[in-house]
């Protein structure tokens, strides 16, 4: 990889934000952008259901409405997650097959996580990935991840919970099976904060500059800063409007 | 008559699977759950194929498309076979 685009893109409408990064990894499979490195948060806050999920199964959506909580359905597998104010999301393209992502998706994982554990590692953590998909301190759950590989691209994002308001989790329809299969009675259990284990606050902007060094270190390449391209400007708007339609969200 | 059955497996990944049947055949499936696939077509494609197929011939279909060079993670096929034939029962 001979550079990594960054950006950090703030507080973002959540149709927007998975526009964005298709529209990136569309442009990257093509050979239009270079590998992309983007941070973002969600305002308003946000459910995200993975692309096989069962709307109604995951999501209650009077709870959603009555909190002015958006939902909206990922193209990426995997879970439901709550993107409240504590949170950061990252999303990472790269071409499928020029050799700097595993062709192994499972092993890609742990290349992609690795800049995420390393970051939280020089917080103090002591942060490990847990395959498939998951970054754990001391067991509990600290960050989500989900890929898809799609357009000549990899494209994956997650999220790395820094504080969390306990209160709108109720958003969420938790089953009872995946968490007894964690071996814990309740979410609170499963997942902790970067807040809740350092015993301090760490604001999103520290932890942006770590992740932006540590993909940096990890994919031994410089970042330089860069906003959408007027290609991938082009595709957004098309692509929020399917994010935000009944009919993507309803599908399953 | 719609029936539908939840399992966990493998890796914790939940799994549901809703088969709509008219006597012991398949009318209508949704594999639905936080797994992934790749490619993410995968799951429709062998929705798709399982429509008007029976007991008998579920574990072809689902052998033949989660074998066919698609990778699925959260379940395997063993599993997604029991749970369509606990479906139609």
């Amino acid at each position: 990889m001979e550079a990594l685009r960054f950006i950090n893109d703030g507080p973002t409408d959540p149709y927007l934000n998975m526009a964005r990064d298709e529209a990136i990894a569309i442009a990257v499979g093509r050979g239009q952008s270079i590998p992309t490195l983007r941070l973002y948060g969600w305002r308003p806050t946000a459910v995200s259901i993975g692309y096989f999920q069962e709307l109604e199964e995951e999501v209650d959506l009077g709870f959603c409405a009555a909190h002015r909580i958006a939902v909206v359905r990922r193209i990426t597998g995997g879970g439901a997650v709550y993107h409240g104010t504590g949170e950061l999301t990252y999303s990472f393209a790269a071409p499928e097959f020029d050799g700097a992502v595993p062709r192994d998706v499972q092993y890609s994982y742990a290349v992609i996580c690795a800049p995420l554990v390393s970051a939280l590692k020089r917080l103090g953590t002591d942060a490990r990935f847990r395959p498939v998909n998951d970054i754990e301190v001391g067991g509990r759950k600290v960050s989500g991840n989900a890929q898809t590989r799609r357009f000549g691209a990899v494209l994956q994002h997650g999220t790395i919970l820094l504080n969390l308001d306990c209160s709108l989790l109720p958003s969420l329809r938790v089953k009872k099976a995946k968490l007894e299969a964690k071996g814990v009675g309740s979410v609170a259990e499963r997942v902790t904060t970067l807040e809740d284990v350092l015993g301090r606050r760490v604001e999103v902007p520290r932890l942006s500059l770590l992740l932006a060094q540590e993909f940096g270190a990890a994919f031994g390449c410089p970042l330089v800063d860069g906003p959408l391209t007027a290609e991938e400007e082009r595709l957004v708007p098309a692509l929020r409007d399917r994010y935000s339609s009944e009919g993507w969200l309803r599908r399953r | 008559m719609e029936r539908s059955t939840t399992r966990r497996c493998g890796g914790g990944k939940l799994v549901k699977v809703t088969v709509r049947a008219q006597g012991r055949t398949i009318e209508d499936i949704r594999i639905t759950g936080d797994f992934f696939t790749h490619p993410e077509g995968t799951i429709e494609a062998l929705e798709g194929k399982l429509v008007g197929m029976g007991r008998g011939q579920i574990g072809g279909a689902v052998r033949g498309v989660l074998g066919g060079g698609n990778l699925v993670i959260g379940f395997n096929a063993d599993e997604l076979i029991l749970m369509i034939e606990e479906c139609l029962r």
